[in-house]
């Protein structure tokens, strides 16, 4: 079936000409569509730019946006964002258990594979694996650690090598922090341990992956856990002394999750850029040019969840794209683990507090 | 005339169609509550166990409870269809200690009757609200703390998109199940009409292959419901040969009896001719003309009982008032030469009118044979009587003599032609009581001859007897109703 769907898609999507010459060119009303994501545009462009070439009619309006503001403008308008793209996949989750996502019923959403989506609402659009980064000063003083339990006992051995050297995301701060957090101690009561040893050294907590990368660069830090692989892997491309390890226990990994909104004001054209999105020509763009690793099995190039299970093993572990994300957004559940792991890592957030 | 109706395969289909759409419709009735029942059963029971996963998640902290509502609960709760979830967790107060619907609060009434519920038994409603229509499951857990203790609430609920696709993919099966039963017995139906025809089929090619000539009884196996049908030809057979005999016997009878006369004829005139005296050929012209006589009343007889037993159908008949027609008839045989030597008479006719539907003129005959009869075959002084009596619903038309009677074993013959009872010395034809029974016969009468004590013959004949309401009395026609001796005519 599949074989069947995608080379007419092909014909029909990559190929404008054709469309010219069954349409003849007539001057036609350019169609806005508004992108609120959670997602470096720099990442992106690749893809953003393909879109373009595919549908030049459509204007894409991509706003940029941390996951928190991105939660704002599903619910402030109108008017609505077209397409929604957060990776905090526990609030998106929440928008759409509420109702705020528009059902997608194209071949492309049907055939996208049932761990990556919810209800044809909501689909996780990339792979991104979660991981550790170390400037290659570390590895002069001590074994880089490959698991979490390497790194918790590294911390602890040299507590005052590392003290205010190590950054990890703020799950005060930044919902896709949290989110790790959470997923991290559903997985081993050990986390507490890590959380404990990095309160013990005054680990800093920063709000985003760029920030951690760049006070690792400038070398304010030796070692950040868990950062986005994607932006890390991209970074470390171009800083040679800047090393991404995938840990070798367990892998976390993110999803990007996107809908198109409920009230969208230009459906047709959200409907046509999700499908790209999930469509090969959208993933095969995703696989070949960005980071962001595609989820889909049979895509070729070198960002793909096969290519990465090739290179780090069976262990990754996607963080599952089901209603139990909601749990993690409950107040009373976010409080009390916020409290547990203030009182865990031992210091008072500076940070104004924020919350999902 | 045979008219062709629906043919049994048509028949038996409709009334199996016919069947099959009640049944059918009452049959899929019950498979859609029971797929619903069965489609609810299971989803509140995953209702239930995220109800519980969720209570289990209650603690109390510092004389407040409190909720760590557990992944595993949400996922057990959007079932594997993804439905909508919803969760509420309410202290005692009707507080929200947990939701993730915060902007719909569950409604006070609900509340209020979970609360009320005895044993903490759970309450499980369809609820509308802002995102649909939700099936809710409520329950109370009084979970105990170290400092305080309340009751707290668990609601939970879903969308109700599973159910929907569940109770269908029941129906569907059920329904399916029920179409594929149809159509086997559909054609199960068809082959067992065929197998159960066989009978009638080679019924009818045994009947189509018979001889035109053959009247034999049939030789066929056949099952016992059309064992009736097939004796039933048989005694069309028997009475078509029965018809055919009596036919050919008659024939035969009547060539023999104008036979006789007529060679009697040939004999006189041929003595006659031979010899010359005019006085002999005078004598020869009387006797040809009494036998010529003879044989006309035979042939005229003949060609009534012919005519009698051929007409067809139904002629109309009318009613007709039976005492003043024995009275005319009485009257008329009376003042003929033939009655001179006979004492002509009528018992006493009952009083009032008595009605028969018959024809006048065959009621005439009936009589008028009956009356030649009895003075052709009594000797000369005999007392004829003619007498009507209500018997019963019946009217009994009679006509007796006390001349010598009938052998008792002839009796049964006597009705038919050319019955005689060995009375060859009158010059009767011995046609006339086969007439009086066809007539009876016409008439829906019988007819039965009996011998008298001490000597005598009676023939009777049973009319059903036509009721008059009183009103439509027929007028008197001036009779001695109320004689009671018999009146000589």
């Amino acid at each position: 079936m599949r074989a069947l769907i995608f080379p007419v898609c092909w014909l029909l999507l990559m190929s404008p000409a054709a469309w010219g010459t069954v349409f003849p060119d007539e001057p036609r009303a350019r169609t806005p569509l508004v992108i609120s994501a959670a997602l470096d545009l720099s990442v992106v462009s690749p893809l953003l730019e393909a879109f373009q070439a595919a549908h030049p009619r459509i204007d894409v309006d991509f706003r940029e946006d941390t996951t928190l503001a991105v939660n704002d403008s599903v619910s402030n308008g109108p008017p609505a964002p077209d397409v929604v793209i957060s990776s905090a996949m526990p609030l998106q989750m929440a928008r759409v258990n509420d109702g705020w996502a528009r059902r997608l019923d194209s071949p492309q959403a049907r055939a996208w594979p049932d761990w990556a989506k919810w209800r044809n609402e909501v689909f996780g659009f990339t792979f991104e694996p979660i991981v550790m980064v170390y400037r290659l000063d570390l590895a002069r003083h001590m074994l880089p650690p490959q698991t979490h339990a390497d790194l918790q006992q590294l911390l602890t051995s040299h507590a005052e090598l590392l003290d205010r050297r190590v950054t990890t995301y703020s799950p005060q701060v930044s919902a896709i922090g949290y989110t790790l957090s959470q997923q991290d101690a559903r997985y081993s009561t050990r986390f507490w341990e890590l959380v404990d040893a990095m309160g013990q050294l005054n680990a800093g907590l920063e709000r985003d992956t760029q920030t951690m990368l760049e006070g690792i660069n400038e070398g304010r830090y030796w070692l950040g856990y868990n950062l986005i692989g994607s932006y890390a892997m991209a970074y470390a491309q171009h800083h040679p002394d800047i090393i991404v390890q995938v840990p070798m226990d367990y892998s976390l990994v993110m999803m990007r999750m996107v809908f198109v909104h409920r009230d969208a004001e230009h459906p047709e054209a959200a409907e046509t850029f999700v499908n790209f999105l999930l469509g090969p020509e959208g993933q095969h763009v995703l696989a070949g040019q960005t980071p962001l690793f595609s989820p889909l099995t049979d895509m070729a190039g070198p960002w793909t969840a096969r290519r990465l299970r090739e290179q780090v093993g069976e262990h990754l572990y996607p963080i599952p794209l089901d209603a139990s994300l909601l749990a993690f957004v409950d107040p009373a559940r976010r409080e009390a683990f916020m409290r547990q792991w203030r009182e865990t890592f031992g210091s008072v957030e500076d940070s104004p507090s924020a919350s999902p | 005339m045979i008219t062709v109706t629906r043919s049994i395969k048509w028949r038996m289909a409709m009334w199996l169609l016919i069947s099959v759409l009640g049944l059918g419709a009452l049959l899929m009735l019950e498979a859609w509550q029971s797929s619903r029942q069965a489609a609810e059963r299971a989803f509140d029971a995953q209702l239930a166990a995220a109800a519980l996963t969720v209570s289990e998640a209650v603690q109390w902290r510092d004389g407040v409870p409190e909720v760590i509502i557990p992944p595993a609960a949400l996922q057990i709760l959007a079932t594997s269809s993804e439905e909508r979830v919803f969760y509420a967790v309410l202290d005692a107060d009707g507080r929200q200690l947990s939701s993730n619907w915060p902007l719909w609060p569950v409604p006070d009434a609900l509340q209020t009757s979970l609360g009320q519920a005895p044993d903490s038994a759970p309450l499980v409603v369809d609820q509308p609200t802002l995102h649909g229509s939700l099936r809710l499951y409520g329950r109370e857990v009084s979970s105990a703390g170290w400092v305080d203790q309340q009751p707290v609430q668990v609601w939970v609920g879903h969308t109700l998109s599973g159910r929907e696709q569940l109770t269908w993919a029941l129906f569907r099966q059920a329904v399916s199940r029920f179409l594929i039963m149809v159509v086997l017995a559909g054609l199960l139906m068809a082959l067992t009409i065929r197998y159960v025809l066989a009978p009638l089929r080679r019924l009818r090619h045994q009947l189509r292959m018979r001889d035109a000539e053959d009247m034999g009884p049939l030789e066929a196996h056949v099952p016992r419901e059309i064992r009736e049908l097939a004796e039933t030809l048989d005694h069309l057979f028997a009475r078509q040969r029965q018809g055919r005999e009596d036919l050919l016997r008659f024939t035969a009878d009547a060539s023999h009896q104008l036979k006789t006369p007529l060679a009697g004829l040939q004999t006189t005139t041929e003595l006659a001719l031979r010899s010359d005296d005019p006085d002999h050929w005078r004598e020869a012209l009387g006797a040809v003309h009494d036998s010529a006589a003879r044989t006309s009343r035979l042939a005229s007889q003949l060609l009534s009982l012919a005519r009698l037993r051929h007409i067809q159908g139904d002629v109309t008949q009318t009613s007709l008032e039976l005492t003043g027609l024995v009275r005319e008839v009485a009257l008329d045989w009376a003042g003929r030469e033939q009655a001179r030597h006979h004492d002509l008479g009528l018992e006493p006719l009952p009083p009032a009118p008595v009605m028969v539907t018959a024809q006048d003129w065959a009621l005439r005959e009936l009589l008028g044979n009956l009356i030649d009869n009895a003075l052709h075959y009594t000797p000369a002084g005999s007392r004829i009587s003619l007498m009507v009596n209500r018997e019963g619903k019946d009217v009994c038309l009679a006509v007796l003599d006390d001349g010598p009677g009938v052998a008792s074993e002839a009796l049964e013959r006597l009705c038919r032609p050319f019955e005689r009872a060995g009375r060859q010395d009158t010059e009767g034809s011995g046609l006339g009581l086969a007439i009086v029974e066809t007539i009876a016969q016409r008439l829906g009468g019988r007819v039965r001859v009996t011998n008298l004590q001490p000597h005598g013959l009676q023939v009777a004949l049973w009319l059903p007897e036509v009721r008059l309401s009183g009103a439509g009395l027929p007028e008197k026609r001036g009779l001695p109703g109320d004689s009671s001796a018999r009146t000589e005519v």
